[in-house]
């Protein structure tokens, strides 16, 4: 489902080139939570982003679901993001002066959907994540693992095919980040979703089916 | 995404940071608001000088003067002229009167009397005083309209009669009930004295008949002559000019006709003609008497004729014909182009410079927007993740901007509505002898109301799209790391 053939992405840093990338090959089938782990700069941040259309290989391809996301525009990859793709961050991102329910209503802005309809699923998403009592709080007003619950439900607010998890518990202690993770992984487990987590921490890349290690911009 | 939410993203975006918003609209406010009041100032006084002359149908009247290089130096329709007597140009008279009622598309022409020695008018009874501002035509003719509050329109047969202008009713404190105004008494203050007065009422003063009288001149040549005038009609406040009160040319004659005593020194020189013959040889006795002299010069010409042409597309010819005759002459036409050129001439001056004050308030934009952008990039991160387009972004800021200006053009429009419905207010109550009737002049057509805010929305959108093009072209992944 998610082909990534011979992808590399180079920075010029001072005249030299540095592969953020180095001709990596990757294939994710569907409904599968596979752990990227790596040390900071290894290029794991830089092959998810690929994969969630932020950003665009300098070399190689992606395919997903038979469409190559090497030459699609604008309009074309943001659509893909905001249709396929949720994004969970590991300092939340979220919109201070919104509300827990605003704020996971975002992406369906983009979506095009009227008002009402966007309320309606807003509110199934934050009750999937248990927040269905916390919906009219400002980020401030949450703690830390309800920021990251609003955060997951604004990842799942379009039905997406894929949730790409950056460092999720980078933020949380070790207790909330389990509380995350559970939720990830039931999502997988009860929706089918592609799970694709980032991480440092050894014990959250554990709990997925499959594991690789990037370091240098190559696969290990 | 669609337009709605723009504009309620854009405007919740707004009001996170209200003091910078605020600040920000109000410099909108002040630019626009410098813009409207002159555009407005501008059309009101032009829209009351239209109006003026559309009341008296004056579209369809030419001005004849007896001066053909006055023509143009004319800016009021109706003329007394200068007396005409000493003028260089053809005389206005009865003749005159006929010829140009015989030129070809005239309708009909009404003699409008020279200037008469009125100084001072007042309400019988009243002390304050004001200038005399008098025409006098004849009602016979249905040259121009006169539209009147209250009373009836002059006759022929009028003499000692007046129709008011509402700037003396107005004055008298009868604005609010202009018909109680009728029946009463205008008492006319000429300067004439020293054995001289008006063909009218009773006979001046005779001067001694012993000695030259030479002292009794002296003392009595300030003199006035008061005539009184019953109020039969009140003209509509309705012409920019309603300082100007209407009597019937004929009493205007009466009045501009002087009647002085001369000596009569005619039994002298028959007995010096006599005593020349021989028959009679001393005329040191015969008395001589005083007798009354009509000097009635005034009377003959008129100030000005107004012709009425049967259609307006004839104006320009008859004014051909009338300037071949050696006549002055100038139709409504004339005035208001002039009237259109000076006022562009105005606008675009006072335009201009309001428009600098508009221009700093986009530079206000630009430096909010800039802001905005710059604080804003992680967000800008998140969106672009969420699915915005970049063309979304850009939308999204340029709305924000548009936002800014469309608030600064509605609040520059509601506070100079305020300012134009005090300055009013303030004007009725004192400003009562400004020859500019000030109600009219703070208008706000809807043209001004429209082109305003679609302006001032029209420099937030401009000035917001170079912040906004850039916040669009920030790749997210940069965006989203930024600290």
């Amino acid at each position: 489902m998610i082909e990534l053939s011979n992808i590399s992405k180079i920075y010029e840093l001072g005249g030299e080139k540095i592969f953020a990338l180095d001709h990596v090959e990757l294939k994710i089938d569907k409904g599968e939570f596979i752990a990227i782990i790596g040390p900071s700069g290894s290029g794991k941040s830089t092959l998810a982003n690929i994969i969630g259309g932020l950003d665009v290989p300098d070399e190689g391809s992606v395919v997903i679901d038979e469409m190559s996301l090497c030459h699609a525009n604008d309009s074309l990859l943001s659509a893909y993001r905001n249709k396929k793709i949720g994004f969970i961050f590991q300092s939340f991102n979220l919109q201070p002066n919104y509300t827990a329910l605003e704020n996971v209503m975002i992406p369906l802005i983009f979506a095009k959907i009227t008002a009402s309809e966007r309320k309606k699923r807003a509110m199934e998403c934050l009750k999937v994540v248990g927040l269905e009592d916390r919906m009219h709080h400002k980020p401030t007003q949450l703690s830390g693992g309800q920021r990251q619950r609003v955060c997951i439900a604004r990842a799942l607010a379009n039905n997406p095919e894929i949730i790409i998890a950056d460092e999720p518990t980078g933020n949380l202690d070790s207790k909330k980040g389990a509380e995350v993770v559970d939720i990830l992984k039931t999502l997988n487990q009860k929706l089918g979703v592609t799970l694709i987590v980032i991480t440092h921490d050894i014990s959250v890349a554990k709990q997925a089916r499959r594991m690789i290690t990037i370091k240098d911009g190559k696969i290990v | 995404m669609r337009s709605f939410d723009y504009i309620i993203l854009a405007f919740r975006n707004l009001a996170r940071q209200k003091t910078r918003t605020l600040l920000t609209i109000m410099a909108i406010t002040i630019g626009s608001l410098s813009v409207i009041l002159m555009i407005s100032l501008l059309t009101g006084i032009r829209q009351s000088l239209v109006d003026m002359f559309e009341s008296m149908d004056a579209f369809a009247l030419v001005t004849v003067t007896s001066d053909p290089n006055s023509a143009n130096d004319n800016n009021s329709l109706i003329t007394s002229g200068n007396g005409s007597s000493e003028s260089d140009g053809k005389k206005l008279n009865d003749d005159a009167l006929q010829t140009l009622k015989k030129l070809p598309n005239v309708a009909d022409a009404t003699p409008i009397g020279g200037r008469i020695n009125i100084e001072t008018m007042k309400l019988e009874g009243q002390d304050k005083k004001l200038w005399a501002s008098i025409i006098s035509y004849d009602p016979e003719t249905k040259v121009f309209q006169m539209p009147l509050e209250a009373g009836r329109k002059l006759t022929t047969n009028d003499m000692d009669s007046i129709v008011v202008g509402g700037r003396l009713v107005k004055t008298y404190g009868y604005g609010s009930h202009p018909a109680d105004m009728i029946g009463k008494k205008i008492v006319l203050r000429m300067k004439m004295g020293g054995g001289t007065g008006p063909d009218w009422g009773p006979l001046p003063e005779k001067p001694p008949i012993d000695g030259d009288g030479k002292d009794w001149y002296e003392q009595h040549r300030n003199d006035n002559t008061e005539i009184t005038a019953t109020i039969v009609g009140v003209a509509q406040n309705s012409a920019m000019d309603d300082s100007q009160n209407y009597i019937n040319i004929a009493w205007a004659n009466k009045l501009m006709t002087q009647v002085r005593w001369e000596w009569d020194d005619s039994a002298q020189k028959a007995c010096n003609d006599e005593s020349k013959n021989g028959s009679r040889t001393d005329c040191r006795n015969i008395t001589t008497s005083q007798k009354l002299v009509k000097d009635d010069s005034n009377a003959k010409s008129y100030g000005s004729i107004i012709l009425k042409a049967n259609s307006t597309k004839n104006l320009p010819g008859i004014a051909d014909a009338i300037s071949r005759l050696g006549y002055g002459v100038s139709t409504a036409q004339d005035m208001l182009d002039q009237i259109n050129e000076i006022f562009t001439g105005i606008g675009i001056v006072l335009g201009a410079i309001g428009g600098i004050s508009l221009f700093v308030a986009a530079i206000g934009i630009i430096n909010t927007m800039v802001m905005a952008t710059f604080e804003r990039i992680r967000e800008i991160g998140v969106m672009r993740a969420c699915g915005a387009t970049r063309a979304s972004i850009r939308r999204l800021f340029t709305f924000e901007a548009a936002q800014l200006g469309f608030w600064g053009g509605i609040f520059g429009l509601g506070l100079s509505y305020l300012i134009g419905k005090v300055g009013t207010q303030i004007a009725d109550r004192y400003a009562t002898d400004i020859p500019i009737p000030i109600d009219k002049i703070a208008q706000f057509p809807w043209w001004l109301v429209g082109g305003v805010i679609a302006f001032t929305t029209l420099i937030g959108l401009l000035s917001g799209l170079g912040p906004a093009i850039k916040a669009a072209r920030m790749n997210p992944v940069d965006a989203l790391r930024y600290e």
